[in-house]
């Protein structure tokens, strides 16, 4: 079995997905109290927002091919006829769309991370940005919370 | 390179694909035609979407960097705060419609 092959794997998949996604919330986490905190460098600041943009893309990619690919055939029949259809005609459509809200809003926050602290603080742009890293955090954690109500709908659905 | 008028114009271009992606995504299940032709474009509705925003908001990103506009002060400020409140109605807007259309009610 090849590398690809084995990217490609359900459970990998969503593995990398579900992984890069929390490394992603950390990293707008962290960048939320390197602004509040007003003493970290541009350079560190610009490297945690990198991370944090590099991740979320990368947990969209191997999310998108697992929900292209698997999700449609293998899991979205078992939940539709299960206990919670629900979870995928209100869950699983609004995560699947608010999730491409999340990369535009992260990349404009690593553009804010390419301003100066004196700029930001002249700027008055401080609060703006930690609202922004919130948003995106805070986001991300809500699409991991509906992403654990439809593997849950999905088991609900597999054994009822 | 003016990182003020790239941060305005990531901010305004994130806010036109937010919009974009909720009226498609809303245009989309109301519309059997629509959908379909999502379908057609890549194989998938999600894909066709995903490729449609991310190509606008690089170029609408690139456009609004490129126009020669000066911003008066706060003009910044302006920008991000806009995209904070396009965000939550966003998905206030994308949750209500599915939780309506689950019931039947759209």
């Amino acid at each position: 079995m090849d590398i690809i092959s084995i990217l490609q794997n359900k459970p990998v998949l969503i593995g990398i997905h579900l992984g890069f996604a929390i490394i992603g919330i950390d990293a707008f986490l962290w960048l939320l109290g390197k602004f509040k905190d007003n003493s970290s460098s541009l350079k560190s600041k610009f490297v945690t927002a990198l991370i944090g943009v590099s991740a979320f893309i990368i947990s969209w990619v191997a999310g998108g091919y697992y929900y292209v690919v698997y999700y449609g055939t293998l899991v979205k029949p078992v939940i539709k006829s299960g206990l919670a259809p629900w979870a995928h005609n209100i869950i699983m459509e609004t995560k699947e769309h608010i999730f491409l809200f999340i990369i535009p809003i992260a990349v404009t926050v690593l553009f804010i991370t390419l301003l100066e602290n004196k700029d930001m603080d002249h700027l008055k742009l401080r609060s703006f940005a930690i609202r922004l890293s919130g948003l995106v955090a805070i986001l991300g954690l809500l699409i991991g919370a509906m992403g654990f109500i439809i593997s849950a709908a999905a088991r609900w659905g597999a054994t009822s | 390179m003016n990182k003020q008028k790239l941060i305005i114009s990531s901010a305004y271009a994130a806010i036109i694909t937010i919009a974009f992606v909720v009226i498609i995504t809303i245009w989309a299940e109301l519309s059997v035609p629509l959908k379909d032709w999502l379908k057609n474009f890549s194989g998938h509705h999600w894909t066709s979407k995903s490729i449609f925003a991310i190509d606008l908001y690089a170029i609408s990103t690139a456009m609004f960097y490129l126009l020669p506009q000066k911003h008066p002060e706060g003009f910044l400020r302006r920008s991000l705060n806009s995209l904070f409140v396009v965000t939550l109605l966003g998905v206030v807007i994308i949750t209500l419609f599915f939780t309506a259309h689950n019931f039947k009610l759209l």
